[in-house]
């Protein structure tokens, strides 16, 4: 109240910085450390290793490469010559085809990138702020209301799907943009836990030093708790982008016909509906993996601790 | 002290208020879309609805009916196929990669992340993808086998496609908890049993097995609870409960008789409800069996 110019943020660096990135590195690094030099192994027994990674690794592969390929064949060359052949000609036929005119795939992922975008942001947002409630604050009923956003993680989607369906129609919003997102934008009640775990081991002095600084709640919450979490809330943003993109029987359920279809259910639907044209349907089936496919790329490391570190859902 | 019971007490008003205006929205999606959902299939289990007609208030028939349906009795029976097929192996395979992962050789990180990319995409999509692998005539598999077997037709051969594929997609997943639990493992532990005269064999299974168990509990349960509702993979591979309802697992029953049959929405919640007990039991029943055994303290 005194000054207002000092800003919270000076607060910020030191304290709780290490705390904040320390997780993913203790796990990641006593398994990615390199060859360990007390280890005994034989090079009969290494070699046996590597041709077992090496085949598993193959075997991983191998649908992808075989489906990209034969994404980027004609239906004449698929045709008339085996699986492996290379494309040739290369051709980007099949993705045009998917596209233009009936198909057009253009929809289902801008309809996807909507709803992720959407998931996405409410669900840290009002998680954040639950999480913040629950680790930060204190009021009445405060564990027994904790312990009820625990239960309801036992809650499987396949059996809400039915009562959800008829509450959609009941009230109007089946086959919209709303009945979409509306189910699971309002936070979750993982993220809320994992995020409420780590608020509570941001020190409260330096919560009370903002306090005095004249920072109120909110601006503590965005701009000092919110920012020292910046690695569980990237590890979050990540789990609701790739279970969203992916997400399939909700939206097969909630939607028909082209409107609102999003990415999984048009590529089930081509599938079943031109169940021969393999050619076209593995451009659809590239199309719909290839966006998680380069954010893995980008941010594999992440991806990989951030499974091992929550579960993933 | 000289904090005042009123500042102590304006304090907790304050916080009251606050956590409220916090808590609201999440609160409002958590009561709407995941307990009012609870107690309406449990109102949708007792009566007879299309959606279309009037609602009929029924009692227990619905159960009964349900309970005593072969079809639905062959679904929890592929279901229970399912999940047998492909936790134990799914969990074994991830142990083995993760022993081998964690040698210590070089590139064992790259390995690691390449395992890991099925995980990443939609279920659906790679069910597609590998329903095109497995296609009899012009599937890569056959191709490359020079055979033209019905892979995802013939109903020997239906349930282990859709475990086999659900496992492949799954193995790297496992693996990474593997590698976690191996990890902290402390070397002191294993020394020690080497200098008592161990070998590498014994110390895998005397010390490494049985330290993993927190591990082990966590991979089965959330394995056991997802492979009990399988959809996507499974709906891309074989639509409709696949040949002779030979891969007709609950999760597509549900599907099915809700959304495909008539809209028999009450048998449906009967059905949904009876999985909602089962994945309970299931939790409940790992819990106490592993509560037992992991008593082991890692420190």
């Amino acid at each position: 109240m005194t000054s207002p110019e000092r800003r919270p943020a000076q607060v910020r660096p030191a304290a709780a910085r290490p705390q904040d990135e320390q997780p993913e590195a203790d796990r990641a690094r006593p398994v990615r450390a390199s060859r360990d030099p007390s280890r005994r192994g034989t090079p009969l027994a290494d070699t046996l290793t590597y041709l077992v990674l090496i085949g598993a690794a193959a075997l991983t592969l191998a649908p992808f490469v075989l489906s990209f390929m034969t994404a980027f064949k004609s239906p004449l060359q698929f045709a008339s010559e085996p699986s492996l052949s290379l494309p040739n000609p290369l051709t980007t036929e099949n993705f045009v085809r998917l596209f233009s005119g009936d198909y057009s795939f253009v929809s289902p992922i801008a309809v996807t990138a909507q709803v992720v975008a959407v998931v996405g942001v409410g669900q840290l947002v009002f998680s954040i702020m639950a999480a913040y409630a629950f680790a930060k604050l204190r009021f009445a009923g405060r564990d027994a209301l904790f312990w009820v956003y625990l239960a309801t993680l036992m809650i499987p989607q396949v059996v809400i799907v039915i009562p959800l369906y008829v509450m959609m129609v009941q009230t109007g919003m089946r086959n919209t943009f709303w009945a979409l997102v509306l189910p699971f934008m309002f936070g979750s009640p993982y993220a809320v836990f994992l995020l409420r775990e780590h608020f509570r081991g941001i020190p409260d002095d330096l919560i009370d030093a903002a306090r005095i600084d004249g920072a109120g709640d909110w601006r503590i919450l965005w701009q000092i708790v919110a920012p020292l979490s910046r690695g569980i809330i990237s590890t979050l943003a990540i789990i609701t982008v790739v279970s969203h993109w992916n997400n399939f029987m909700w939206p097969l359920i909630i939607t028909t016909g082209r409107d609102w279809q999003v990415i999984t259910v048009a590529t089930a639907n081509l599938q079943s509906q031109y169940n021969a044209n393999w050619t076209l349907v593995m451009a659809a089936t590239t199309v719909a993996m290839a966006p998680l496919l380069v954010l893995f790329a980008i941010f594999q490391r992440t991806i990989v601790s951030s499974i091992s570190l929550t579960g993933f859902k | 002290m000289p904090n005042s019971r009123a500042q102590r007490s304006s304090r907790s008003l304050r916080h009251a208020r606050l956590a409220s205006l916090l808590l609201a929205p999440s609160l409002f999606g958590l009561s709407a879309f995941l307990l009012l959902p609870i107690l309406v299939v449990i109102w949708l289990s007792l009566n007879r609805w299309d959606l279309l007609g009037p609602m009929r208030f029924v009692g227990l028939a619905n159960y009964a009916d349900v309970l005593t349906d072969p079809t639905f009795g062959n679904s929890m029976w592929r279901t229970v196929i399912f999940v047998v097929s492909v936790i134990p192996l799914q969990s074994a395979l991830g142990l083995f990669m993760a022993v081998l992962l964690t040698r210590g050789l070089p590139a064992s990180g790259l390995f690691r992340v390449i395992y890991v990319i099925p995980w990443i995409c939609a279920p659906l999509a790679l069910g597609v993808v590998w329903k095109w692998i497995l296609a009899p005539y012009d599937g890569a598999l056959n191709n490359l086998l020079g055979v033209s077997v019905e892979w995802l037709s013939n109903p020997a051969l239906a349930m282990p496609a859709v475990a086999g594929v659900t496992i492949w997609s799954q193995v790297g997943y496992t693996t990474l908890f593997f590698m976690a639990g191996l990890a902290g493992i402390p070397d002191q532990l294993v020394e020690a049993a080497q200098l008592d005269g161990a070998d590498g064999w014994q110390v895998f299974w005397q010390i490494k097995v049985p330290l993993l168990g927190p591990t082990l509990f966590f991979v089965l349960v959330t394995g056991v609870i997802s492979a009990f509702q399988a959809f996507d993979q499974i709906y891309a591979l074989t639509p409709n409960g696949g040949p002779q309802g030979t891969t007709d697992v609950i999760a597509s029953r549900i599907y099915l008789e809700a959304f495909q049959g008539g809209f028999n929405l009450g048998r449906a919640s009967v059905m949904a409800l009876v999985l909602f007990v089962i994945l309970v039991v299931v939790t409940v029943v790992q819990q106490r069996f592993f509560a037992e055994r992991i008593t082991y303290d890692l420190t």
